[in-house]
């Protein structure tokens, strides 16, 4: 157990950023070779699994249902140890008031998230922030925030950072739901150039699916507190099992569809929403052709006349001011449709969850029901 | 749902205060515990230093009538010796404000600590926090983490009252009051979550678990209460077990619910909708697949 903990005590020495690898101070004893490996300043060991920590579990489903919006989110803190991201706590920020305020709110979250890791380190917690968590309704979490929060994370954090997303509706339900993402390559490339052209779009080979990448999660109980629960949940007296802590539930079981009526005007308002965008891009992309068109007609036009006037003899007219005359839009962003897109895949897709496991359920209460005939 | 062994918890009933002219805060006569606030109590536990005993640290809720809700809770520092003992206020009170920021509802109600002693410490600290709490007073949450040998985990909540001839801050009864886990249904599927992953040997669970995976559990659960409830009805029709009427009574009321309203022509309308929403669904996405694909498409 000691090789683990000096690792992690190791880890918790570096700096977050990998900018600042400041030469730490060798106090510590030699590192066993069986760990050298795990020992990574420089974030070189790619992150292949986000481990959960149950504190985080309930800290997150807490938040996410208390919080006045669905737009419930906050700070991952934790630590990565051979390829393992291991999240240990994390905390709510506060909610924006408006968008006239945006400036100030983003430095009182700044200024919140500072003060709150510095408490945090005070009583031993880890403090190094290691991405966010968000939640959502429907498993639609495709939105402009979430990518722009996380492609800050993506260059400052070390490994990038990753964002965990809960459905809120899922939980409500009974399937509890955590998922890890970050951003492909391809989609931070087109970021960082914030290029959404058609062009581009074509050359980073971009669709919707391919805006983030899932990084596979597990949860994971601590000792102390599955030892804990164990007993809480364990029925108070072998005789009566109903008296434990946790009464059994089965939300999952329900049979009605109560859900699905909000899940179907959800998508429609998303088919809606891409609608009007398309007409945008529509509408921009026929603007442009016209610009285009014109810009063209009049270079023809002036190659035209300088032949003329070359034939005449006469000096030829300069061409180049074309695009001083005519000023062609630039192509519009397609981000956007694209996020709508992911979006109205995401409602259809939890839709489609849904209406699966409604039949499943039907048909088992036919059975059960139909067994009862038979056994009388 | 009690959180720990049996206990002798006082259940009070305030008697009507004797004079309405001047409404003193009730005293809490039920607590109530989130699961976040228990967890992150476990946690500053396993985080806490070589040579601290316990940890400390204040728990926030809200107050309803003559009951509190604990919602959350933070570590506080503080350091025990012989001689004395000291709490961090400043950075107490820093938690607090960044606390309320987030979650202006939640307000202190007391504090909690590990560990099944009470000393004349705790009743220091509870002094202290009883001036952060007034006018109401506050409660102590004690968890016993069940490391040590001969103890069981659990958790115990006290109010406090003065004892003595001159009121002084190190003297006062702790009186037990009855705690309760309680969270929102909506949050049972996480704590069920959390639950089934102690009870794995690795303590880890993937994520995400299949919808269909977690009704298997469900009905596999139903089945097996099925048959306790009919071995023992068979145990009492042969005569081996005395018939219990109650069990009786909830029994012919539970199974007794007809399912005759799922007769046959509900079901095929309800599949037919079920179907159609399924075949919806699955038109919705392709159509999104098929749109985003021909934005890549170049002409040739």
């Amino acid at each position: 157990m000691a090789a683990p903990s000096m690792a992690a005590a190791l880890a918790a020495s570096l700096p977050a950023a990998p900018v600042a690898a400041a030469p730490s101070a060798p106090t510590y004893q030699a590192i066993p070779s069986s760990m050298s490996k795990a020992i990574d300043i420089e974030a070189d060991i790619p992150l292949n699994i986000v481990q959960l920590d149950a504190l985080v579990v309930t800290k997150i489903i807490k938040h996410a249902r208390e919080a006045p919006s669905t737009t419930a989110h906050g700070l991952l803190l934790g630590l990565d140890l051979d390829g393992v991201l291991e999240i240990s706590n994390s905390f709510p920020l506060p909610q924006h008031h408006g968008d006239n305020e945006a400036e100030k709110g983003s430095k009182t979250i700044a200024r919140h998230q500072a003060s709150m890791l510095r408490s945090l380190k005070e009583v031993q917690a880890d403090d190094s922030v290691v991405g966010f968590y968000q939640a959502t309704t429907l498993g639609a979490f495709f939105n402009q925030t979430l990518l722009d929060t996380q492609a800050i994370h993506q260059d400052k954090l070390r490994h990038g950072g990753i964002v965990i997303v809960h459905d809120l509706s899922q939980t409500a339900k009974g399937n509890a739901s955590f998922r890890a993402f970050r951003l492909t390559a391809a989609f931070f490339d087109a970021y960082k150039r914030s290029n959404f052209s058609t062009a581009s779009l074509i050359s980073h080979r971009l669709t919707f699916s391919s805006i983030l990448e899932e990084v596979p999660l597990k949860i994971r109980t601590n000792p102390l507190l599955s030892s804990f629960l164990g007993t809480v949940a364990e029925p108070a007296t072998p005789q009566s099992t109903g008296a434990s802590a946790l009464d059994p539930s089965f939300s999952v079981l329900e049979l009605g569809t109560a859900g699905i009526t909000r899940n179907m005007e959800q998508i429609v308002e998303a088919v809606e929403a891409y609608r009007t965008e398309e007409g945008n891009l529509s509408y921009l992309s026929r603007q442009i052709a016209r610009e285009r068109a014109k810009a063209d007609a009049y270079v023809a036009k002036r190659k035209e006349e300088n032949q003329v006037r070359i034939a005449q003899g006469l000096a030829p007219l300069p061409e180049e001011d074309v695009a001083r005359l005519f000023k062609i839009p630039p192509e519009p962003s397609r981000l956007e449709s694209l996020l709508l897109l992911g979006q109205i895949d995401a409602y259809a897709k939890s839709l489609e969850g849904t209406a699966s496991t409604g039949l499943l359920k039907m048909y088992g209460a036919k059975a059960g029901s139909g067994g009862d005939k038979d056994s009388e | 749902m009690p959180v720990g062994p049996p206990s002798s918890a006082i259940h009070l009933h305030t008697a009507a205060s004797a004079d309405p002219s001047q409404p003193t805060p009730r005293t809490p006569t039920n607590i109530t515990i989130h699961p976040v606030a228990l967890l992150s109590i476990l946690d500053h536990y396993l985080r806490r230093t070589e040579t601290q005993e316990r940890v400390i640290g204040t728990l926030l809720g809200v107050r309803n009538e003559n009951e509190i809700e604990v919602r959350s809770s933070f570590a506080v520092l503080h350091s025990e010796t012989d001689e004395q003992v000291a709490v961090d206020m400043e950075y107490h009170r820093t938690m607090y404000e960044l606390h309320h920021k987030v979650n202006p509802k939640e307000v202190i109600v007391g504090w909690y600590s590990t560990g099944f002693n009470l000393n004349t410490y705790s009743a220091l600290i509870q002094n202290f926090y009883s001036q952060e709490t007034a006018p109401h007073p506050a409660i102590l949450v004690s968890v016993n983490t069940g490391v040590e040998e001969g103890q069981e985990a659990g958790v115990t909540a006290f109010i406090s009252s003065p004892v003595g001839v001159y009121p002084k801050p190190e003297n006062c009864v702790f009186v037990p009051v009855p705690v309760e886990l309680r969270f929102h249904d909506a949050e049972r599927s996480g704590l069920d979550l959390l639950t089934s992953t102690a009870a794995t040997p690795s303590l880890t669970s993937p994520q995400p678990v299949a919808d269909v995976e977690i009704i298997e559990r469900s009905i596999l659960s139903v089945q097996s209460m099925l048959d306790r409830v009919l071995s023992y009805v068979q145990a009492v029709l042969s005569g081996e077990k005395e018939g219990d009427a109650a069990i009786g009574r909830y029994l012919m009321d539970t199974l007794g619910a007809a399912t005759e309203d799922l007769e046959k022509s509900g079901f095929n309308s309800s599949l037919q909708d079920t179907l159609m929403i399924s075949y919806l669904a699955n038109l919705v996405r392709s159509q999104a697949e098929v749109s985003a694909r021909l934005a890549l498409a170049t002409a040739p």
